[in-house]
């Protein structure tokens, strides 16, 4: 919808008394949004079908004595549409109305509450005491629909978002709207879990508080939250999305909308990734285990020390690198390597070649590592090409002493993490570089050092996905302060001092990828 | 678990056809289902529907749900749906359908009697106002015009017909 207009004649109209153009065959509302003028809207979203249910989009045209919703009537040249005025006004507070009829009204315990579609609109339309004087209808509460989403039936205002979703997204139709008027409930039959590897997502599009996130709910009130965007290291996907955080770290993250890379959309399992970022996963230290000594130390001394016994040591030492990390990092290292140490002994690491290919032709790939196409250019464009039996081998007869390994980011992704551990720490000298903490690692005796790294919510950077298009990420918060980025581990590794730059708070947001727009349900529901 | 009969996976597998949607069949399929499984729908069913019509079972459940005409519990052999709208209701309707209870042994709505022959539901307008009270037995054609001695009658005549079988 926000892509390229090449052919598609356009149209226009008048939203408000303003000008506007769109595509011919448009609705209405896909003209409010595309324009980004408020418009109040449920069951309406701009990545499923039409269901034209919550009737809140109710607009003014001009010549048609009836209000039209805006969400199921197309647009037509010269049309003029309104929805300020008074008569449009009164009808979404009625409808607002009718909505709350059975709704709990259970704000203070909800975990929706701040980024609820109802209370927003009520502020903007309704802000009027219920005419009902009738009993509330109970239903179901707290409901477990799955391993990842919990249901307050009394919250629903079936406006059947969900029930789009899991037909025609990942196409697997757990859910449904059951028993009819004011005992309908949304549900799964039988109660089967819902287990499609997109569910999360139906919390994001639920307008209301009904579908919560499992993970999430009451951790944090998402006022204490701060956000910013960036993208899933998950897989070679690249999913846009914003990570949620505040002074304790990430807390949760949500899909941005970018036409090129995920649609609306992310998989549940980028849903998890964030838990690698936060403080108690980390690995924290540096540490220098050399004679049977074990030193602790801050990780910019410990650089500068490991930088010191590595210049000049030619082939003897070899570098391992996994997909985790940026194209400047990959290029800081490699440089490093080649033109200081004097080794072009450069490792791929591929935590899973046989999936590595797979696609199941939604999102989700089976190449669990954002960068492998960057990594895989750093590498050619230093006409690096080695077997991973060379490493071993070269182990084996001595011929490497000292192994450095960068990576991985996300150690959960690498499921060989542990055969690698005992492959790599039969070189004379382990230096192992990485974000999360390890027991194997940190067990290991020998020479070792352990050098803690940022994660891709700490630093900037540029992401090749799996189609080749270039990502650039910008640090989200700060989290392990003395950890490094391997830009900064080379600077420091060559002697040079780093210059600090802390996260600014207000920054402008990242611009990652073109044809990125924000997407309502991820920012303030039903405002842009 | 339930399983269409030969005759009725044939009826099934033709509606499929008749609509543009295979959804438009889904109503048609369950009256037969429920016909053939002693007049109620279960999730057994439903699952047996959906794999036959390959529509997802939710989307069965969803049409099972909203129409009361499938019944989401065993009923009694007779079924019956005593109006009680604004007509029947004004020509005693009520009060017939709590008599034909009693007679019935049916103590709640909904029940089956302890013989298995009723069950009683009220329900809305059957569009048949000019012959309140009137009910309607199963899917047979309108019992009409009647009254308390005739509901009385009813149900005696029908606990005799139904023994007899
Ligand atoms: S649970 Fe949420 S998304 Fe689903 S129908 Fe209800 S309000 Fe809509
Ligand atoms: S599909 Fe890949 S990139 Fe997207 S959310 Fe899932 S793991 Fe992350
Ligand atoms: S009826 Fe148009 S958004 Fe719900």
């Amino acid at each position: 919808m926000h892509s390229s207009t090449t052919n598609v004649p356009m149209v226009k109209i008048q939203v408000n008394g303003q000008e506007v153009e769109v595509k011919e065959g448009s609705t209405i509302i896909e003209a409010f949004y595309q324009n980004k003028i408020d418009i109040a809207h449920y069951c309406w979203h701009p990545g499923l079908s039409v269901a034209g249910v919550c009737r809140l989009c109710m607009v003014e045209i001009e010549g048609n004595p009836r209000l039209q919703i805006a969400c199921n009537t197309t647009v037509t040249p010269g049309m003029r549409v309104s929805n300020v005025s008074e008569k449009v006004k009164d009808a979404v507070k009625w409808g607002l109305d009718f909505h709350l009829i059975n709704h709990p009204l259970d704000c203070p315990i909800c975990d929706q509450a701040g980024e609820c579609g109802l209370q927003d609109q009520y502020m903007k339309y309704g802000r009027n005491d219920s005419k009902m004087g009738e009993a509330k209808v109970k239903k179901h509460k707290v409901v477990d629909l799955g391993p990842r989403v919990v249901l307050d039936s009394e919250r629903c205002i079936l406006c059947s978002r969900c029930v789009r979703f899991c037909d025609e997204v990942p196409k697997t139709s757990e859910l449904g709207i059951f028993n009819r008027g004011d005992r309908a409930e949304v549900g799964t039959f039988d109660g089967k879990p819902l287990t499609n590897k997109y569910s999360t997502n139906v919390v994001d599009i639920c307008p209301v508080g009904a579908l919560t996130s499992r993970d999430f709910r009451f951790r944090q009130r998402v006022w204490f939250l701060k956000d910013k965007e960036t993208i899933c290291t998950g897989c070679s996907t690249g999913c846009n999305v914003k990570a949620y955080y505040n002074k304790e770290g990430v807390f949760r993250v949500k899909p941005v909308y970018n036409a090129a890379v995920n649609g609306h959309w992310m998989c549940d399992d980028g849903r998890d990734i964030y838990k690698f970022v936060n403080r108690e996963n980390r690995l924290i230290d540096a540490k220098l285990v050399s004679g049977g000594k074990t030193e602790h130390m801050q990780p910019m001394e410990l650089a500068k020390r490991l930088g010191a016994t590595l210049k000049g040591q030619g082939a003897s030492v070899a570098l391992v690198l996994t997909g985790s990390h940026s194209v400047e990092e990959y290029e800081a290292i490699v440089s490093y390597f080649k033109n200081d140490v004097g080794t072009t002994q450069i490792y791929h690491w591929i935590n899973n070649p046989d999936t590595i290919d797979s696609f199941d032709g939604i999102l989700i790939r089976g190449d669990k590592n954002p960068n492998t196409k960057g990594l895989i250019e750093v590498l050619a464009k230093n006409g690096v090409s080695t077997q991973w039996k060379s490493l071993t081998d070269s182990i084996g007869t001595g011929a490497v002493k000292t192994v450095v390994v960068a990576g991985p980011e996300n150690q959960a992704l690498f499921p060989d993490m542990k055969v690698k551990i005992s492959e790599l720490s039969k070189a004379a000298k382990l230096v192992w570089m990485t974000a999360g903490k390890n027991s194997e690692l940190e067990s290991l005796t020998g020479d070792v050092a352990l050098l803690p790294l940022k994660t891709y919510v700490e630093k900037p950077g540029t992401f090749v996905n799996h189609a080749g298009l270039r990502q650039k990420t910008q640090p989200v918060t700060s989290i392990v302060p003395g950890a490094l980025s391997l830009v900064e581990a080379v600077q420091l590794f060559r002697g040079e001092e780093l210059v600090a730059k802390p996260v600014q708070e207000g920054e402008k947001p990242n611009e990652i990828g073109k044809g990125r727009v924000h997407n309502e349900f991820t920012l303030t529901r039903g405002v842009w | 678990m339930f399983k269409l009969s030969e005759e009725g996976l044939k009826y099934v597998k033709s509606e499929l056809t008749r609509y543009e949607t295979k959804q438009s069949a889904i109503i048609r399929s369950l009256y037969r289902a429920q016909d053939e499984n002693g007049g109620w729908v279960n999730h057994d069913v439903i699952s047996h529907l959906s794999e036959v019509m390959e529509i997802p079972a939710a989307q069965i459940e969803e049409v099972a749900t909203f129409y009361t005409m499938f019944n989401q519990k065993p009923v009694g052999k007779y079924h019956i749906q005593v109006c009680c709208t604004l007509t029947c209701g004004m020509m005693g309707g009520r009060e017939l359908c709590d008599a034909m209870m009693k007679e019935a042994g049916c103590k709640e709505m909904g029940d089956v009697s302890a013989d298995g022959m009723f069950t009683f539901s009220k329900v809305e307008c059957l569009g048949s106002c000019d012959t309140a009270p009137m009910l309607q037995i199963n899917r047979d054609p309108y019992t009409e015009n009647l009254n308390m001695e005739k509901g009385l009658q009813l149900v005696r005549d029908l606990r005799a017909r139904g023994k007899g079988h």
